[in-house]
């Protein structure tokens, strides 16, 4: 029963009400609530019902990370389960990812003590060694295993992703978005969500959740990460792990003929099958157009970066290059850029798969280049939970994170290795496997409080049972609208900063309690926009205390690489008393327990 | 409106699995794919590239404005 209903007005007379000469006070002089959202709700709340599932290892995401972590938990010996919002080998960033990363000592120009020290150098040091060193090591045997289930085959992964998860008999549950992470005395107990499909909510008990739930963004246009929006970071906040690497940020630019780029497939990309590639050490995906584009405005006839501007971010010596051949740089994996529009149809429909060696324009370089086109994402890698040791572990006994979701800072504050990404999440989701596979074998599943599934049913649902609200689209935008200009995301400053931030905690305050959903598809947007919220203060708040310009985080106030005080990453954390609070790491720790 | 058509769909679901923002859903009643939520389409062309007999059309506009940091 609607709230109107409950007053006893029919929904015939509020609308009679609402559209006619009677305005919005003398609605509320009746007492009544006004509705803004009119929307119906489409789904009965009387017909959930739960599921509940019980495993040693839960893997949360179906890209890359999840795959190997789903893989090798089961092949050390474990019971695993593997959830994913979408579905496998076609969600989160991975499907986009076209080149990978393999470091063979037999043929590699460089030893691995040397190709460490070559990213710790671009990325001034931001980069955490450990994980560089790991990425390649591993890199080959993670690339032979996909080559045997025929990831080089096909432009599609989700096949060959299945091969080995169907030998080994891995249950697997699609468009379940997870939305809670449970901790019982000190450690995981297991995970919630809720179906997009039915009214099920999902309850997992497990001994140990790996979070491969990528990284995210606030829904940019022109990179296809809109389902990606630091789920497993804020689950993880929540419960109390660490968060890092929040103020570095992805510098991919799209085209200002068509902002939302993703149209052409970035030049018939999507299209490709996957390939390899070796050593190759940029220092990609920064600031530089962004900063060109703030000084000079945005030219007409070509885009920002065809000029070149005094200032601006620090290039380490041996990382320049030369302007003309700068540009939005590439994505992971497509350092040869193929030409022009992909061939096939003009409306883009059946164009067939392109294999385009003779290398040319990266995305975004047809046209002038627009800004945000990844918009929210930072540097592969840099962001995410906080590793306390190699193996992806947090400070939560029993999680464990892998790929993008994990904070290994593996390519530092900058993108270093071309295909090192798609080569991270499949080293990384394996060595986290092994380890979670080590963990369960000395602890017992736990039961988890009726009264704490309660809460997180009540908390899941909240947005379908409100009955006036806001929509989680029109949050969202105006998020995007705060957060997305250039002079906010990445050309930083103190002053404005501290007023977007202002914007934010009003969308956290009062928006993020009233976001309203009227049917699953909403209801997902709805948590997916409290994520984003969350996600958006973090960004503001390690963006304010680092008072440096490094790497992607460029500041206008502070526009030099302070050696002296910030040979550190940001870690986030929630306090004893619920606020956010941010600590410094040192470049050569661990962090404090 | 970022994916425009679906035209001889063959009612597979290939589409709806493959599309990372749930823009597709299968009619209850036709069991054929039906755009349900356009405004939701990031243009990834994976509904295109998973459809088995090339039904999807895509269109470069999305239903939305689009938010860019500088224009």
């Amino acid at each position: 029963m609607s709230e109107n209903e409950k007053k006893g007005l029919s929904r015939r007379q509020f609308l009679g009400l609402a559209t006619g000469v009677v305005g919005a006070a003398a609605l509320t002089g009746l007492g009544m609530k006004i509705r803004w959202n009119t929307k119906e709700r489409e789904i009965d709340l009387d017909t959930f019902t739960s599921e509940e599932t019980g495993t040693d290892v839960l893997v949360i995401g179906g890209g890359m990370a999840g795959l190997f972590a789903s893989v090798k938990a089961h092949d050390a010996g474990a019971k695993v389960h593997l959830v994913s919002k979408g579905r496998l080998g076609s969600s989160g960033q991975t499907p986009f990812a076209k080149g990978i990363f393999v470091y063979d000592e037999k043929t590699a120009s460089v030893t691995l003590d040397e190709f460490t020290d070559l990213v710790s150098k671009s990325a001034i040091n931001t980069n955490n060694p450990v994980y560089t060193r790991q990425m390649a090591i591993h890199s080959k045997e993670r690339v032979n295993e996909l080559r045997d289930w025929g990831f080089f085959e096909s432009p599609l992964y989700h096949k060959a992703f299945s091969k080995p998860i169907n030998e080994r008999n891995i249950p697997v549950s699609e468009r379940i978005m997870i939305t809670h992470l449970i901790k019982e005395n000190g450690r995981i107990a297991g995970a919630a969500g809720f179906s997009i499909d039915e009214a099920k909510i999902h309850i997992f008990k497990a001994k140990s959740v790996i979070l491969c739930t990528g990284a995210g963004g606030f829904k940019p246009n022109g990179f296809p990460i809109c389902d990606l929006t630091h789920d497993g970071s804020i689950m993880a906040y929540k419960i109390g792990a660490k968060i890092t690497g929040k103020e570095w940020n992805d510098g991919h630019s799209g085209s200002q003929d068509n902002p939302a780029a993703c149209y052409d497939g970035w030049h018939g990309m999507f299209d490709r099958t996957p390939s390899v590639n070796g050593v190759e050490v940029h220092h990609d995906l920064g600031m530089d157009a962004n900063y060109s584009a703030y000084i000079l405005g945005n030219p007409v006839s070509s885009g920002p970066g065809s000029q070149m501007v005094e200032g601006g971010p620090y290039v380490p010596d041996g990382f320049t290059r030369e302007m003309e051949e700068m540009g939005p740089p590439a994505i992971d994996g497509d350092q040869k850029g193929p030409k022009g529009p992909p061939p096939g149809d003009e409306d883009g429909r059946g164009a067939p798969p392109q294999n385009n060696d003779e290398g040319g324009a990266p995305p975004g370089m047809a046209s002038a280049a627009s800004g945000g086109a990844s918009a929210g994402m930072a540097i592969h890698k840099s962001e995410g939970i906080v590793p306390i040791n190699e193996k992806g572990e947090s400070n939560i006994p029993g999680l464990y994170a892998a790929g993008d979701a994990l904070g290994s800072h593996m390519a530092g504050g900058i993108y270093t290795q071309v295909g090192s990404s798609l080569a991270g999440s499949a080293v990384q989701g394996a060595i986290a496997a092994e380890a979670a596979a080590e963990y369960v074998k000395t602890v017992s599943l736990q039961s988890i409080p009726s009264s704490s599934v309660s809460a997180i049913k009540e908390e899941i649902l909240a947005p379908l049972k409100r009955e006036s609200g806001y929509t989680p689209a029109w949050v969202t935008q105006t998020l995007q609208g705060i957060m997305i200009p250039n002079f906010v995301l990445y050309i930083k400053k103190e002053n404005l900063m501290k007023a977007a931030l202002a914007y934010i905690e009003e969308l956290r305050d009062h928006h993020m309690p009233m976001l309203r959903a009227s049917n699953l598809h909403e209801l997902r947007l709805a948590h997916e926009t409290g994520n984003m919220i969350i996600s958006a203060e973090m960004k503001l708040r390690a963006s304010l205390m680092r008072t440096e310009s490094r790497c992607s985080h460029y500041r206008l106030d502070y526009p030099d690489v302070d050696y002296d005080n910030w040979q550190a990453w940001i870690n986030i954390y929630k306090g004893s008393d619920g606020q956010m609070k941010l600590e410094k790491q040192a470049f050569d720790a661990w962090p404090a327990q | 409106m970022a994916i425009k058509s679906i035209d001889g769909c063959i009612g597979c679901g290939e589409c709806v699995k493959s599309c990372p923002t749930d823009v597709i859903r299968l009619d209850p009643k036709t069991k054929k794919a039906v755009i349900t939520y356009p405004e939701d389409c990031q243009i990834c062309h994976l509904c295109r590239m998973n459809c088995p007999v090339d039904a999807i059309t895509i269109d470069p506009t999305k239903s939305i404005p689009v938010v860019v940091s500088w224009g």
